[in-house]
This record gives C-alpha cells, sequence and structure tokens, in this order.
C-alpha cells in the first residue's frame, strides 16, 4: 500500500478532531485528579451516562443532540456534584487506594444501574450520518462538529479556569488546598464544584460521541483508560497537558490506523503509555506533585 | 473590653504527647503580642488550633467573643484571622496579583484594585502579573504578607516572619507590622529572633512542653528563672 500526502493529510486532520475530544474528557479527569488527588475511574461510565441522556433527549423529545449538548452538560454537572457531595467527599483526604477503590466501584454501579434501567441493547442516534468532501479529503460530519465544539468547550473552559474568580480558586485548591484553606477558600466547595464541572466535560463528551457510536453500558469504560493516557502522556493535574496528551493520542491512533492493521494500531496507544511512563513519568509537560 | 482573641483552656494532644496543655492568652486590640519557646513547645500548634487547622480536644477560642472552635479554617479566615507561614505558602502557578485575588468574595473590581493596591505597598506592582513562582524568596514573602492583608483582619498570626530574610526586608516586614498595630489590628507572632521579639511585642507569651509558663513585657519575661530554665536547661 502506497500512503499518499492526501491520506497523511486525511489522517492528521482526522486525528486532531480526534484529539480534541479526548482532550475535552481528559481534562475532566486531570481536574478532578489536580483538586482532589482522586483517580476517577468512573469518568467513563459517566460518559456513558451523558450519551444516553442525548439519545433519551433525541427519542423521547426530538431534541437534536448538539442543542441537547447543553442541557446534558447542566444535568451532569449537577450528578457530578452530588456524587462527590454524597461520596466522593468521604475519602478525599484519605489514602489514594481509598478514592481509587469508591471510583471504581461508584463505575461498576452506574453501568449495572444503567444495564438494568436500559437493558445492554445497542442504541443509535442516527443524525448527521453523512460526510463532507473538501478538496479531496472525506470527513464525517459529525466527527468534524464533534471536533470543533470539544474546541470550544475545551476552551471554553481554560477561559474560565484562567479568568474568573472561581476559576482562579479551583487552581490555587489544585496547588494547595490546606493553603486555600487558611486563606479563606472554602475547598469543599471547590472540590464539589470541580467534581461537577468534570462531569458536565464527560457528560459533553458522551453527548458528542452518541451521533458516532454505538450507545450501550459499557461504552464508557474505554474512555476511562483513554483520558488516563491522555493525562498521563500531557502529566497528571497539569490541565494544558491534557490538552498536549489528547491531540498526541488522537494523532497516534490515526497514524498507527494507517501505517498498521488495526489490531496492532490499538495496541500502540498502549505502548506509547508504557514508554512514558518509563521514560518521563511526570508526562511530557511534567506533573504536579503532592 | 471583648478580647480580639480569647484563648481558654485550650488542650490538644497527638497520641499520647500534648502539645498544647491548658493554654488561655487574651489578645487585645491594636497590640503586638509574642509567642516564643524552644523547638517543640506546641507554638505552631497554638497557631492552628485558632485557625482551625487543627481541632483542639478541649478549651474555647474567642474571636471578638464569638466561639470559634470547631469551625472550618475558611470561615475562620472570613472573620478576619490572616496568617502567614514559617515556610513560604504562596500559590505559585498564579500570578502575584491572582494570589491576592482568589482569597476575596463580593465585588471584583473593588478586590482587583486592593490587590494592586496592596501589591504596591509592598512595591511590587511591577512584578503583578508575574508567576509567584518566579519570584524571589523575599519576593515570595511579600506577596504571601499581601495576601494575608487582603481581607483586612483584624487579628494577624505570623509564623516566624523574620526566617530567612535580609535585613532590609526585615525593617520592611516590621513597619509593616507596626502599620498594622497603628491601624488597631492585633499580631501574634512566632519568632525565634529574640531582638525582634524585644523590639516589637508589648506582650510576650512563653510556651514550654504545651503549657504557658510565662506571660509579660519582654524585658520581666528575660529574667523570669522559668523562661531561663526552658531555654538553657537548670
Amino acid at each position: 500500500m502506497t500512503i499518499t500526502p492526501q491520506m497523511l493529510g486525511q489522517v492528521v486532520i482526522s486525528g486532531i478532531l480526534a484529539g480534541a475530544l479526548y482532550a475535552m474528557v481528559a481534562l475532566g479527569l486531570s481536574l478532578i485528579f489536580g483538586v482532589m488527588r482522586v483517580i476517577n475511574v468512573a469518568h467513563g461510565p459517566l460518559l456513558m451516562l451523558g450519551a444516553f441522556a442525548t439519545y433519551f433527549l433525541y427519542h423521547g423529545l426530538g431534541l437534536n443532540p448538539y442543542l441537547g449538548l447543553p442541557l446534558v452538560m447542566v444535568v451532569m454537572f449537577g450528578v457530578g456534584a452530588l456524587v462527590q457531595r454524597t461520596l466522593v467527599a468521604r475519602v478525599v483526604d484519605a489514602p489514594e487506594l481509598q478514592s481509587l477503590l469508591l471510583t471504581f466501584g461508584i463505575a461498576i454501579a452506574l453501568v449495572n444501574l444503567a444495564q438494568l434501567a436500559f437493558t445492554s441493547d445497542i442504541r443509535s442516534v442516527e443524525y448527521l450520518t453523512a460526510s463532507w468532501t473538501v478538496g479531496g479529503f472525506a470527513f464525517s460530519k459529525s466527527r468534524v462538529i464533534a471536533g470543533v465544539l470539544a474546541v470550544a468547550i475545551t476552551a471554553g473552559a481554560f477561559l474560565f479556569l484562567g479568568r474568573t474568580r472561581l476559576g482562579k480558586a479551583i487552581r490555587a485548591t489544585s496547588q494547595s488546598p490546606d493553603v486555600a484553606l487558611v486563606c479563606g477558600i472554602d475547598v469543599d466547595r471547590i472540590r464539589m464544584i470541580t467534581f461537577g464541572l468534570a462531569c458536565a466535560l464527560a457528560g459533553a463528551g458522551g453527548a458528542l460521541i452518541a451521533v458516532m457510536v454505538a450507545i450501550q453500558p459499557e461504552m464508557g469504560q474505554i474512555w476511562t483508560f483513554k483520558s488516563f493516557l491522555v493525562i498521563v502522556l500531557g502529566g497528571a493535574g497539569n490541565y494544558p497537558g491534557a490538552l498536549l496528551g489528547g491531540i498526541l493520542l488522537g494523532l497516534v491512533e490515526q497514524l498507527s490506523s494507517l501505517l498498521l492493521t488495526a489490531q496492532l494500531s490499538e495496541a500502540v496507544s498502549y505502548v506509547l503509555l508504557v514508554l512514558v511512563l518509563l521514560v518521563r513519568p511526570t508526562g511530557l509537560l511534567g506533573g504536579r506533585a503532592t | 473590653m471583648t478580647p480580639v482573641l480569647e484563648v481558654d483552656g485550650l488542650v490538644k494532644s497527638f497520641g499520647g504527647v500534648t502539645a498544647v496543655d491548658r493554654v488561655s492568652l487574651r489578645l487585645e486590640a491594636g497590640a503586638i503580642y509574642g509567642l516564643i519557646g524552644p523547638n517543640g513547645s506546641g507554638k505552631t500548634t497554638l497557631f492552628n488550633c485558632i485557625t482551625g487547622v487543627e481541632r483542639a480536644d478541649a478549651g474555647r477560642v474567642l474571636l471578638d467573643g464569638r466561639r470559634v472552635d470547631g469551625l472550618p479554617p475558611w470561615r475562620i479566615a472570613r472573620l478576619g484571622v490572616g496568617r502567614t507561614f514559617q515556610t513560604i505558602r504562596i500559590f505559585p502557578e498564579l500570578t502575584a496579583v491572582e494570589n491576592l485575588l482568589v482569597v476575596t468574595e463580593g465585588d471584583w473590581e473593588a478586590a482587583c484594585a486592593r490587590a494592586r493596591e496592596l501589591l504596591a505597598t509592598v512595591k511590587l506592582e511591577r512584578l503583578a502579573d508575574e508567576y509567584a513562582g518566579n519570584l524571589s524568596y523575599g519576593q515570595q514573602k511579600l506577596v504571601e504578607f499581601a495576601r494575608m492583608l487582603m481581607r483586612d483582619p483584624g487579628l494577624v498570626l505570623l509564623d516566624e516572619p523574620a526566617a530567612g530574610v535580609n535585613r532590609t526586608l526585615l525593617n520592611d516586614l516590621l513597619d509593616a507590622v507596626r502599620a498594622l498595630r497603628d491601624r488597631g489590628r492585633t499580631v501574634l507572632l512566632v519568632e525565634h529572633d529574640m531582638k525582634v521579639v524585644m523590639g516589637l511585642c508589648e506582650t510576650v507569651f512563653v510556651l514550654d512542653h504545651g503549657e504557658k509558663i510565662a506571660e509579660g513585657p519582654p524585658g520581666f519575661i528575660q529574667g523570669d528563672e522559668r523562661v531561663i530554665e526552658a531555654y538553657f536547661g537548670r
């Protein structure tokens, strides 16, 4: 097989589009880790909830999945804040293994509850199935829109973190929670908001992929792994690092699927994970020490 | 008059060690108090109990006559207790001005104006938008001090303000502390440098093994037998 520049260009653009989505979802995971030192294994299952919400809004109310996106984010913010306040808050200051076990439990519970409530049937949102052809490149419409919206939402999240008082307080808390506390920052509230925000980002991911992939209760797990991979690549708790890691993962996946067989390309991301952990365990941009 | 801070019979133990043992203090408005004692005598633990970082096992802490023991640290901070640390604690990945802004509530414009003004009073206005982690040790100390002043606290707790600070900066800090007192604020400082304590404090409390063993003007404290014994042994 010869690889034309055309093919390479298409793969690079697809990689960046996919990477933007990875970056957005992984930013949520990174925020939770940065502010709470909690590895949220339930991040993927929360994304799955976002996809189901989009499905039911589409099939139940006939709501356009992209118009439903803000609604899904708001609902998922509430779900996240609730999960944090009722469950995660109890283990935030405990040894890391406890929070890992808790979020693992939440993940299992969410998947099983979804199976109970929605069954394991595979569902889909048939919307925007065609492609755009631009200068010889063909791009699936849903992937382009997902990539563009993910960029916009991620940019919005960074503006929020950088410019607003609440965003600055979130960054301050992730740099030094005990100092934030003594300075008068209500750290419990910051943690709740951060978890809500992270779930809104996961929910947005679920809404955006609802139109591309099969919706079923176990669709989320792979996203937990991918998000984890992204933040390890970029540096855990390093928020711009999630951006770099996401784009990198998107590119690596797309390029390896072009150059290698499909089975091998799946493995490449994980080889990358192992390599980064071996060579530069703090991530490419450096993580944040506790 | 109601004291600004009243600590009454405070006890705090860690395992079998009593770090603070039935300590009582009364701090009046507009005065500078010193808290001295050998290492491990319970000074920092006492600070932690006053600011809510540690919960006391027994005793009461009253701020302007209101009980605050049991409140979370952020509430106590909002009631007007400012604190600096022995080792500088700033938010390194926020700019100098952001370090001051994150601790505020309410009107944003007013907070921005106050933050710039406070940075100007410590001569850091030109570095306001620099990441705090890139500043020198002395500058970081000033950022921490300015951040502590953002809420205009009625009670200021300073943990070794003179540690690791050069002469010029120390004089600036001491002037700032005196200025606080002159505006009616109350200062309680932990300090090992006796010259600083003697030159600054009107009243000194001496802790040893968690107990308050003496209290009085610096000159009086220096001659106290129990104090000499605590520092130099019998």
